[in-house]
């Protein structure tokens, strides 16, 4: 149990292990998953920093996230500069929020910047509709699409904008058990 | 302005968290909806904050030591969390199946450690005891007792009859060991134990998920938004999700135009008169069945009474009873759910809650009727020791439910796969019958916990059985099924299952053991209660004795005055009541205000 590995200064190791949800090993083996996507991108010595960052296509080919409908978004959400391509540090944020260790309100409030899509801080139709499209495969007609999300504006909006914003979303969440 | 006050918010947040203790500190910290850059510059602060305090007073050393205790908790809990069994498997799990067939899995290693749990207790207090004071067994051994529990294992600590009723004393006038006394609290405190445990996990899922059931409030946002699973990675699993909320979503639609419709008076009287005689037949089923298994078990105890004719015919003529219960718990179960795709239900959730509980209807009676069966027939005949005559009856019903379950699980899921690839395509492979097997586990240990009265160790043989069920169950989930299509509310679900596994069951037991405690007459010649008129009385003759002794007073005076007495009883529960009516008051005066909030954000 001492500082076997070489990877992280303990310094890093502390400052990830209280910023995360993870231990030690779960770092060090997120770490390594996060290497053997582009090996020759990423040095094995993390103690000086390096600014490494891979594209998002490789993110996306993960077998955990490759089959999930929202890969794309949850990739531009937890990226530094809203491209999806993430380094590091946004690799073990992004895996620490999805893990179960994480409470029902942080979770809340990236489900919301997740579904989001134009980034304006509100769910609005344009959101939902495409939120319903990648939720049902694009197999309901548009007309389908818009009742559906006028439906959820109607029952979900409290401050009655139009549109969700935190508040309602996490309003809802907190009636709704099934969350994840 | 802003970027002023922005400065003051940060410094705010710092002098907070440098504040706090460093547990909760580093809760807080994980807990920030920010990027890992920021949460990194905001630690460091707070650590420059606590070093500048901590020179402030001198305490530098501290901080030092503060860390590497931190250390030290952080690869603690790393080693606790490499103890926790089957981690893998049960992610695996949901990650090809989804959370509602993991909330099956986790059902049933919850059971597990709990029987672990009464098996360890059981063990260390009864059984070991008794073993420096065994009698030799002069039965012999043949095969057919594993089965039968009969034979060689009546003479052994399995059961209640071979215990003694002595003090136990290794050394002469050393500590000794009441082995009565033990008896009873063992069995007395494990129930208490268990009966806080089942009651705070209740509580806890009721508190999360009971908001739920207050109104049908925003019930397509949440459909839409919050049920999407996302532990997922299965691709055949994500299409079928997929699937499954298109089609929810369709019908809904549909309905918006359906809603217009109302039943016409025909309509709505035909469908009463349908629910109610499926109802009746379900009902006159259960009792048909607990009638059957009734004269079945008083047939069976006159022929253990009298017939002695073949020891090997007579063991076998004793499985009778068992695999009579297990097919009926089996087969009836199939005629529930036929019955239910009779009736058309509104919606497919009234069809699964209608069915569980049919289900648990018929179990409960057919455990009632046994139960009343041994408390009245067995306890008052004229057997040498009822108490180890329900142990082993009680053992039989375990061991062959438990081959039921793995033959149930050949059957449904493996044969049917073959029938469902080979022969009959159109079938598809099966799907895992959540409801189905959740049940069969809560009457599994419905019979182990009304067993441990009379045989001590079966939560040890209940423990090995879940554990080849879990094992068997995996492998055949994998192999064989594919993941569910219909809808299943987890949430919804699991707080069901733990309540039914609190109030029928658990409730029920403990009225058994109760009746049996206080009111059944063990029997003459074995067990630790020999020659007393309850077991009970073995606590009473033990607080006469601690009169004597002036240190122990103040036990005989809680005895008499607060456990005994029905005064106490009767003050306590008119506290209760008064307690339960300000929170309900407390409540409605908060609903009040709910209300009058949201329609100030409304407007």
């Amino acid at each position: 149990m001492g500082n076997k590995q070489t990877i992280f200064t303990q310094e890093q190791l502390d400052a990830y292990q209280d910023c995360t949800f993870f231990t030690r090993k779960e770092i060090l083996r997120l770490f390594h998953r996060y290497r053997d996507l582009a090996p020759q991108l990423v040095p094995l010595d993390y103690s000086d920093k390096p600014a490494v960052t891979l594209p998002y296509e490789l993110i996306g080919s993960m077998p955990e996230l490759k089959d999930n409908p929202f890969r794309q978004r949850i990739a531009e959400v937890f990226s530094e500069h809203g491209d999806g391509n993430m380094t590091l540090e946004d690799f073990l944020d992004m895996f620490s929020v999805l893990s179960e260790m994480a409470p029902r309100d942080l979770k809340a409030y990236y489900a919301f910047k997740i579904y989001d899509f134009n980034n304006d801080d509100y769910i609005c139709k344009s959101d939902l509709e495409k939120t319903v499209n990648k939720l049902t495969r694009n197999e309901l007609t548009p007309e389908e699409v818009s009742l559906v999300c006028e439906k959820v504006i109607y029952e979900a909006d409290v401050d009655n904008d139009g549109k969700l914003s935190l508040a309602d979303f996490q309003h809802m969440i907190v009636r709704a058990p099934d969350f994840l | 302005f802003c970027f002023l006050g922005g400065f003051d918010a940060e410094e705010d947040l710092v002098g907070s968290l440098a504040s706090m203790s460093s547990n909760e500190r580093v809760k807080a910290i994980q807990k920030m909806p920010k990027t890992m850059r920021q949460k990194r510059e905001i630690r460091n602060k707070v650590l420059k904050e606590i070093t500048k305090k901590s020179r402030h007073r001198g305490a530098q050393c501290t901080q030092g030591v503060a860390v590497s205790f931190q250390r030290f908790g952080n690869t603690l809990s790393e080693c606790f969390q490499q103890l926790q069994p089957w981690h893998k498997t049960l992610k695996i799990i949901g990650a090809e199946f989804g959370t509602s067939v993991l909330s099956y899995f986790v059902f049933l290693k919850w059971l597990l450690n709990l029987n672990i749990f009464s098996f360890l207790i059981n063990f260390g207090f009864i059984t070991i005891p008794q073993f420096l004071a065994a009698e030799p067994n002069n039965l012999s051994f043949t095969g057919l007792e594993l089965l039968t529990g009969a034979g060689y294992f009546q003479q052994t600590v399995l059961y209640y009859g071979f215990y003694t009723n002595a003090t136990i004393s290794k050394v002469e006038n050393g500590p000794s060991y009441n082995m009565q006394l033990a008896y009873i609290f063992t069995v007395g405190i494990y129930f208490v134990i268990s009966f806080l445990i089942l009651l705070f996990s209740m509580a806890r899922f009721f508190s999360r998920n009971f908001v739920k059931l207050t109104k049908a409030f925003s019930v397509n946002a949440s459909k839409l938004l919050c049920t999407w699973d996302f532990n997922i990675t299965n691709e055949k699993a994500v299409k079928l999700q997929q699937k499954n909320l298109l089609t929810q979503i369709k019908e809904d639609l549909t309905e918006v135009n359906k809603e217009v419709l109302n039943f016409s008076v025909k309509e709505r009287v035909g469908r009463i008169a349908t629910h109610l005689l499926a109802w009746v037949v379900s009902l006159a089923t259960a009792v048909a069945a607990s009638t059957g298994v009734y004269f079945l078990s008083i047939n069976n105890l006159e022929l253990f009474m009298k017939g002695y004719s073949n020891d090997l015919q007579r063991q076998t003529a004793m499985l009778v009873l068992p695999v009579i219960v297990s097919l009926l718990n089996t087969l009836i179960p199939f005629f529930f759910s036929w019955l239910g795709h009779l009736e058309k239900f509104q919606t497919p959730g009234q069809h699964i809650y209608v069915t569980i509980i049919r289900n648990t209807i018929l179990k409960m009676s057919i455990v009632g009727i046994l139960c009343y069966y041994w408390l009245n027939i067995v306890a008052t005949s004229e057997s040498q020791c009822w108490e180890t005559l329900v142990g082993q009856d009680i053992y039989r019903l375990v061991l062959v439910d438990f081959i039921f379950c793995l033959l149930g699980s050949f059957f449904g899921e493996f044969l049917r796969r073959i029938i469902g690839t080979t022969v009959c395509v159109s079938l598809g492979l099966p799907e895992f019958d959540i409801g189905r097997n959740v049940l069969d586990l809560i009457y599994a240990q419905t019979v182990t916990w009304i067993g441990i009265l009379f045989s001590p160790l079966l939560p040890g043989i209940q423990m090995i059985a879940f554990l080849i069920v879990f094992f068997v169950k995996k492998v055949s989930l994998m192999r064989n099924c594919q993941p569910p299509r219909k809808v299943w509310r987890t949430a919804q679900m699991t707080t069901s299952f733990i309540f039914l596994l609190f109030c029928p069951s658990f409730l029920g037991v403990l009225s058994v053991i109760g009746v049996t405690v206080w009111r059944l007459k063990p029997s003459e010649e074995c067990g630790p209660f020999r020659g007393l008129p309850s077991m009970y009385a073995s606590v009473d003759e033990w607080i006469q004795i601690l009169e004597s002794y002036t240190v122990s007073k103040w036990v005989v005076w809680i005895y008499h005055n607060l456990i005994s007495s029905e005064l106490f009883f009767f003050i306590i529960s008119t506290v209760v009541l008064i307690v339960i009516y300000l929170y309900w008051q407390i409540i409605q005066a908060r609903k009040t205000m709910t209300k009058l909030l949201r329609n100030q954000i409304l407007n």
